[in-house]
């Protein structure tokens, strides 16, 4: 018999064994054997409305302008729909809808989510506006978000509504060297978010058909420096097709995720792994943007 | 007047150990309370052959001033000591019964005692802090404490002085002082593991044993028996050697196997066999030990109250018979056993009683209950609110009035949250109350089903309020252990909720988050099986509402 105090290998042995059949949905088996049955390292999740299915590295999608208010480089219009669903949790899903443009320097992009049964959930609105260019973007962030009251409709109520205003910025510092740094709530008021966000910052050396990228993300909670969660990412693409693999700690966990396009059409899945909470999915379905 | 004018030569011929005569052994003059026919004193002689004790005077001496020596006991004609034997002077308490009654009235230091032999020898044995030199040889000894003896040891001790020949000791008298060999079973060691076994189920009897003579004893000369006395007659149930060898003052450890024994109360009667053995007064201990559960369980405990109702204990009659609470005592690891007070009704069979620490506060907080089933316990044993370091915080036992287990419950204050009782449930499982205030003289209120194997109620909470939960679960296993942890949505570790317990099937706990910042979190109950093997994952968000900093 064990002590009192926590056993984690037996709660990463639960995770593993005859639990899993309790831990995750059907579904969510079929998404990870659509995936390449590769559903074995995974990443944890930071962001919380508008995380697409994507390597950190390059920068592209309206998500990540609406989440982390960093542009894309090039002014290509693009669409993005995301389903995401948290820690093999049913009750809680994330469904958005997003769109970025670009006119010469400027860009701008807007979403709507939705997250959570009722008594659990939130719809957000976020909008950003930025500029970038080839060799370095910024952008400022906003999202509004209300509790909802009923599934499958984007209604509120009465409570407080919460806002977050933040920014991001890139810069390439090399021809294969590019940086950035992402603030997304330097500005809160009234309902707190469901997931507080500190400073996040990285970098990314693309080799071409090889992108290899280290970031860092402040934890709430701690002093400056006291304690960060750090990403180690990997990305190939051939063709049409492109994989990724990203490793972060605390806890130690990994991820894995593709991504195909056809002409303007792209999609995209990512399996995120966790020791004790069950994995987290997405999937995009994508018009325009890049690779 | 007499005394006084002999007092002066005697002190000239007054020597620790005077040749060729019996010796003064052991002298026990302050008994625990009252000493009247409890003091004696010993005499030993160590010659090979018999001494005549006629004429011998034993006096006592008040070391309050010079020359007061008065006579206590004088020998007979016909009073002789035997070779290497002793002859015991005292009152008529003294066990076994002394050779010569005497009330000796000793007092205590500074006081002595001498012996005073026909042929003008004198002995004589001070203790406490003297003045004056008639009163000792050598140096005193030091006073012994109550309830103890001054003994010679060994028994034919001369070395010049009171001091050095005597030391205190548990009393022995007419038995040897320090034997040559002597196996004594230690007094209070005796324990059977499990303390309480079911009917039919083997247990072990441990004990210590101790080497009190003064000769080595080998591996294996002192087997160790223990019986039972039935129908007047004793069964023996086993017995073992003491496997290690035990030099002069060694203790060792035993433990015997019994056999499964049938239910109720049982007296164990142990004894040492040593051959050879000198003393058999410390050969033999007994034990009560219940097999069974007992006629009175305990059912409800509330270790941590926190509203003013004091502690309290909950008890059912399982007896199927009416009993008496007067014939039970109830305390705690360490405490001394508290009886329940006021009232002699007996308690029905099946029926629950509290055992309180303060019956008006409790019956103050509890108004609508029946007032003859509250009973308040004194001296009452104060239930510990944490777990040492083997995860126990205290242990519940309840006893018959001769000593007998009835009840014993250990246990665990880890995971039950504050001022909610532990209570036994209907599948014999302890668990915090169901009911937050617990359920005295009442049943545990049974929890409705859950629609699925672990549930969160309610899943937001609000920024105002307790910001208090129901966890839930349902397990497939009959016992499990369970931890719960929150993460928050990115999947960091924020907080354990409970620590690993072991739970029954189906269970709640309710828990506050007041401590935790707003956001969106899941709960994590990862739960194992009783054998180990199978464990399981559950998952439920929680969402706790704030303003943003």
């Amino acid at each position: 018999m064990s002590g009192l105090g926590v056993d984690l290998m037996w709660i990463r042995r639960a995770r593993r064994g005859s639990v899993a059949s309790v831990a995750t949905p059907t579904s969510l088996r079929a998404f990870v054997l659509g995936s390449a049955a590769l559903a074995v390292f995974a990443t944890g999740a930071r962001a919380q409305d508008f995380e697409a299915p994507a390597p950190a590295w390059p920068i592209g999608s309206a998500c990540v302008l609406l989440e982390r208010g960093l542009p894309a480089s090039t002014p290509t219009p693009t669409l993005e729909g995301v389903v995401t669903r948290w820690h093999g949790l049913a009750a809680l899903t994330t469904r958005a809808v997003s769109g970025a443009l670009g006119w010469r320097s400027a860009r701008l992009g807007v979403g709507l989510s939705q997250t959570g049964e009722p008594d659990v959930g939130w719809t957000a609105l976020a909008m950003a506006v930025g500029a970038a260019g080839s060799n370095g973007g910024g952008a400022l962030r906003a999202v509004a978000r209300r509790d909802r009251t009923s599934p499958f409709r984007f209604d509120a109520r009465g409570a407080d509504v919460g806002v977050e205003i933040g920014g991001g910025a890139w810069i390439s510092a090399a021809t294969a060297l590019h940086v950035w740094a992402s603030a997304p709530q330097l500005w809160t008021r009234g309902a707190a978010p469901p997931l507080a966000r500190p400073l996040e910052v990285g970098g990314a050396l693309d080799l071409g058909d090889v992108v290899v990228w280290l970031g860092r993300a402040a934890v709430a909670g701690y002093p400056r420096g006291g304690r960060g969660e750090h990403t180690l990412g990997l990305f190939t693409g051939a063709g049409p097709l492109g994989v990724w693999l990203v490793a972060r700690d605390q806890p130690l966990r990994g991820g894995l995720g593709v991504a195909a396009r056809a002409r303007v059409l792209r999609v995209a899945a990512e399996v995120e792994s966790h020791p004790v909470l069950g994995e987290t999915a997405r999937m995009s379905l994508g018009l325009g943007g890049e690779r | 007047m007499f005394v006084a004018a002999f007092a002066l030569p005697l002190l000239v011929l007054s020597i620790c150990a005077p040749s060729s005569h019996p010796i003064i052994a052991e002298v026990f003059y302050d008994a625990v309370g009252d000493d009247t026919g409890h003091e004696f004193v010993e005499i030993f002689n160590p010659a090979a052959v018999p001494f005549a004790l006629g004429g011998a005077r034993l006096e006592a001496g008040d070391g309050a001033g010079a020359g007061r020596w008065s006579l206590r006991w004088s020998g007979a004609a016909t009073d002789t000591i035997a070779a290497g034997g002793r002859f015991v002077v005292g009152g008529a308490l003294v066990v076994p019964a002394p050779n010569a009654l005497a009330s000796l009235d000793l007092q205590n230091g500074p006081d002595a005692v001498r012996l005073v032999w026909p042929d003008g020898a004198v002995e004589v044995v001070g203790y406490g802090a003297h003045t004056l030199a008639e009163y000792f040889c050598g140096a005193p000894v030091v006073d012994a404490p109550s309830g103890q003896s001054l003994a010679r040891i060994p028994d034919d001790s001369d070395v010049g002085s009171n001091a050095q020949d005597f030391r205190a000791a548990t009393p022995s008298p007419a038995a040897a002082n320090l034997p040559g060999r002597d196996a004594a079973l230690i007094a209070g060691t005796l324990a059977i593991v499990p303390e309480q076994p079911a009917a039919g189920t083997p247990a072990t009897l441990a004990g210590a044993v101790h080497n009190h003579g003064a000769e080595l004893i080998a591996e294996r000369e002192v087997e160790i028996a223990v019986g039972e006395t039935l129908a007047g007659s004793e069964t023996p149930l086993g017995s073992a050697f003491v496997d290690a060898q035990l030099a002069p003052g060694d203790t060792a450890r035993f433990a015997i196997p019994l056999p499964g024994l049938a239910a109720g109360k049982r007296l164990l009667r142990v004894r040492a066999r040593l051959a050879g053995d000198a003393s058999s007064a410390n050969d033999l201990d007994s034990l009560r030990v219940r097999i069974g559960a007992g006629p009175l369980e305990v059912t409800e405990i509330q270790f941590h109250p926190g509203n003013g109702e004091g502690e309290w204990v909950e008890v059912r009659n399982r007896a199927g018979a009416p009993l008496s609470l007067t014939d039970f005592s109830l305390s705690d690891r360490r405490g001394a056993p508290g009886q329940p007070a006021d009232g002699s009704d007996v308690l029905a069979a099946e029926s629950l009683a509290v055992l309180a620490q303060d019956r008006v506060a409790f019956l103050a907080h509890f108004p609508a209950l029946d007032t003859s089933r509250v009973r308040e316990v004194k001296p009452w044993a104060s239930l510990n609110n944490s777990n040492d370091s083997a995860g126990v915080a205290d242990v519940v036992t309840l006893r018959e009035s001769d000593g007998t287990p009835c009840d014993r419950v250990p246990y665990s204050a880890a995971g039950v949250p504050a001022g909610v009782p532990l209570e036994r449930r209907a599948d014999g499982f302890w668990a915090p109350a169901t009911d937050p205030l617990g359920s005295p003289l009442a049943p545990p209120r049974a929890l409705p089903p859950l629609s699925g194997r672990f549930a969160v109620s309610p899943r937001r909470l609000l920024a105002q309020g307790s910001r208090a939960t129901s966890i839930g679960w349902d397990l497939p296993w009959p016992r499990a252990r369970i931890v719960v942890e929150l993460y928050d949505l990115a999947g960091r570790r924020v907080a354990q909720v409970l620590p690993e317990t072991e739970v029954p099937a189906r269970g709640e706990r309710v828990w506050s988050a007041s401590e935790l910042p707003p956001g969106l979190f899941v709960l994590a109950l990862v739960a194992r099986a009783e054998d180990g093997v199978e464990s399981m994952t559950l998952t439920q968000p929680l969402r706790i509402e704030g303003s943003a900093p």
